[in-house]
């Protein structure tokens, strides 16, 4: 099966590159190598493991099923769901909670 | 009852001796005058959403003032995966099953609302509750729901679970039942009877049940979005159900500000058809009971919150009036405005007319108190419970992870805390305990956040009599 380069970056600049195969998801290869990536539903409707995509274009990542939670806005501004995304080239993604807080923002203030 | 009782002086088939071989109390009377103070307290504790990589847990908190570890986390059931979100939970036996004998309030029925993973708590000993088993998520998505929320027990033996979504955490949601040894029944009412769901609360002489409405589990996980109430996918409705049937009879649409109903209670005793429920954005109160010359149920708002000017926001800010409990006395309606930074309590011995008794001004964005013994609150006081006598009205300041993060970010670094107030149920006033602080803030894997709270034997918002 074939693999590819996935850099996880963090906010505080810590970074970690691993391998992951395109039958398995960003967070299931997470998983396997013991880094502990915030996630809730796994069915692409909570969000909470939202990363966003560093590549230009979106091709890189593709959702195994729909990313129900995210709405146009947040996928074409390169979010992606780590839950459903498989790889289909070496990429660079933002992960960690900040990443998700960044969904929705506070409507009053 | 005699034997020589005429007939006609109770309901066939109710014991009103309530002959008392199950589990709580035979009435809600009994419950404030044979209940002794809680000891301890179940709370849900939360690490979703963060960084810390661990499990959510059920905390359990020493609520004993003689104690070296008053105020103290003294037990921490982890769950076994990451990513729940505990939220609300129950008992698998409350008072409405007081006459199944051999029945015991001993499980603790523990959904994660994001992971849809159902988990059962040994509580027999109930200072170390032990994780007993586990529903796994896909077994509860081949019922076409997810995203677990309120637990009551059914008065047999069963356990029903409000359900928000379907599989995909679309609508619709429906309701989840458990039988007696904690494996899904099945579905319990027909699918299609509602499309929102949220809170309910049987009454069950009444044979009534009313649900109330939040959104799709995709619409509000990730946090609040004004454009979904635009586009009318939050919910305004009172769903009133046929509980024998499983069926609703009627919905009542509560408008522009009846906006996202969520916790609902009727009054504790089981001849009363009257209720509150809280519209959390658009910040009221609705009364809603039987009109029983229409035959129908009505609501109308009693109580209206007003948003708030401050210097720091664009628009004027709404209370978020996210819980309410009534007092086990039914005198007493107790409610947090969670973005203003207050408790309060209003007199429903008229539940037409709720009149103010008191409030406390504490944490969020208006409290005046916004430290308790140093600790800066970081939060506004949000799930209630209330002692049984009604003196001791405790609470927590944590909505929900991605609410949370929106409105009071620094509570993921500096958790939660759980509060008390001591409540004169005589005299109507709140004073808020200053010597009372368990702090979330300091837990072995890192701050957490702390939701909804629950005493040992039964309380304000778990017990129903049949």
């Amino acid at each position: 099966m074939t693999s590819h380069d996935v850099t996880l970056e963090w906010p505080d600049g810590r970074s970690r590159t691993i391998e992951v195969r395109e039958d398995e998801t960003v967070l299931e290869a997470a998983e396997r190598n013991d880094i502990g990536l915030p996630f809730g539903c796994r069915t692409g409707a909570c969000g909470t493991c939202t990363g966003r995509l560093l590549e230009d274009g979106d091709d890189a990542l593709t959702h195994r099923r729909q990313p129900r939670v995210l709405k146009d806005r947040h996928l074409s501004e390169g979010y992606v769901l780590l839950c459903l995304a498989a790889p289909r080239a070496d990429c660079r993604i933002a992960v960690g909670s900040s990443v998700h807080t960044e969904l929705v923002e506070n409507p009053w203030k | 009852m005699s034997d020589t009782s005429t007939p006609g002086d109770v309901e066939p088939g109710h014991d009103h001796e309530h002959h008392h071989e199950g589990p709580g109390y035979a009435t809600p009377q009994a419950a404030i005058e044979e209940s002794e103070r809680e000891q301890l307290a179940y709370v849900m504790s939360l690490y979703v959403g963060t960084d810390v990589d661990a499990p959510d847990f059920v905390a359990v908190v020493d609520l004993d003032p003689d104690s070296e570890t008053y105020c103290e986390i003294v037990d921490r059931v982890e769950m076994p995966e990451r990513g729940d979100e505990l939220h609300h939970f129950g008992w698998n036996a409350c008072s409405s099953s007081c006459h199944m004998d051999g029945l015991e309030r001993r499980h603790l029925i523990v959904p994660g609302q994001r992971s849809s993973r159902i988990h059962v708590i040994d509580a027999k000993d109930r200072r170390n509750p032990e994780l007993e088993t586990v529903i796994e998520p896909e077994d509860v998505f081949e019922y076409d729901l997810s995203a677990p929320h309120t637990v009551h027990c059914i008065p047999d033996g069963q356990i029903l679970i409000s359900m928000l979504g379907d599989a995909d955490g679309e609508l619709p949601g429906g309701f989840l039942e458990l039988n007696e040894d904690f494996e899904i029944e099945g579905r319990w009412e027909p699918p299609g009877e509602i499309e929102m769901n949220y809170d309910y609360w049987y009454q069950p002489r009444q044979n009534v049940m009313v649900s109330t409405e939040w959104a799709a589990p995709k619409t509000y996980y990730p946090g609040f979005d004004l454009e979904d109430v635009e586009a009318g996918n939050y919910g305004r409705k009172l769903h009133v159900w046929d509980w024998e049937a499983g069926t609703v009879e009627q919905t009542i649409d509560l408008g522009e500000e009846g906006q996202i109903p969520l916790e609902v209670r009727f009054l504790h005793t089981p001849e009363s058809t009257h209720g509150f429920v809280g519209t959390a954005l658009s910040s009221n109160m609705f009364h809603f009971w039987r009109d029983e010359s229409a035959d129908e149920y009505r609501a109308e708002k009693v109580i209206d919150f007003e948003s708030r000017e401050h210097e720091d926001w664009d628009m004027p800010v709404p209370g978020l009036t996210t819980d309410i409990l009534i007092s086990m006395d039914d005198r007493y309606l107790f409610g947090s405005n969670w973005l203003h930074g207050e408790v309060w309590m209003y007199d429903i011995s008229d539940p037409s007319n709720p009149r103010r008794a008191d409030s406390l001004s504490v944490g969020g964005t208006f409290g005046e108190i916004q430290e308790v013994q140093g600790r800066e609150l970081a939060g506004g006081p949000q799930m209630l419970q209330l002692s049984l006598d009604g003196e001791r009205l405790y609470w927590t300041t944590s909505l929900f992870s991605s609410w949370d993060d929106q409105f009071y970010p620094e509570e993921a670094e500096r958790g939660s805390v759980m509060l008390k107030a001591d409540v004169d149920p005589r005299r109507g006033t709140l004073e808020l305990d200053e010597d009372f602080l368990v702090d979330w803030g300091d837990c072995p894997a890192g701050p957490a956040r702390a939701h909804e709270i629950r005493w040992p034997d039964g309380d304000c918002t778990s017990d129903v009599w049949q």
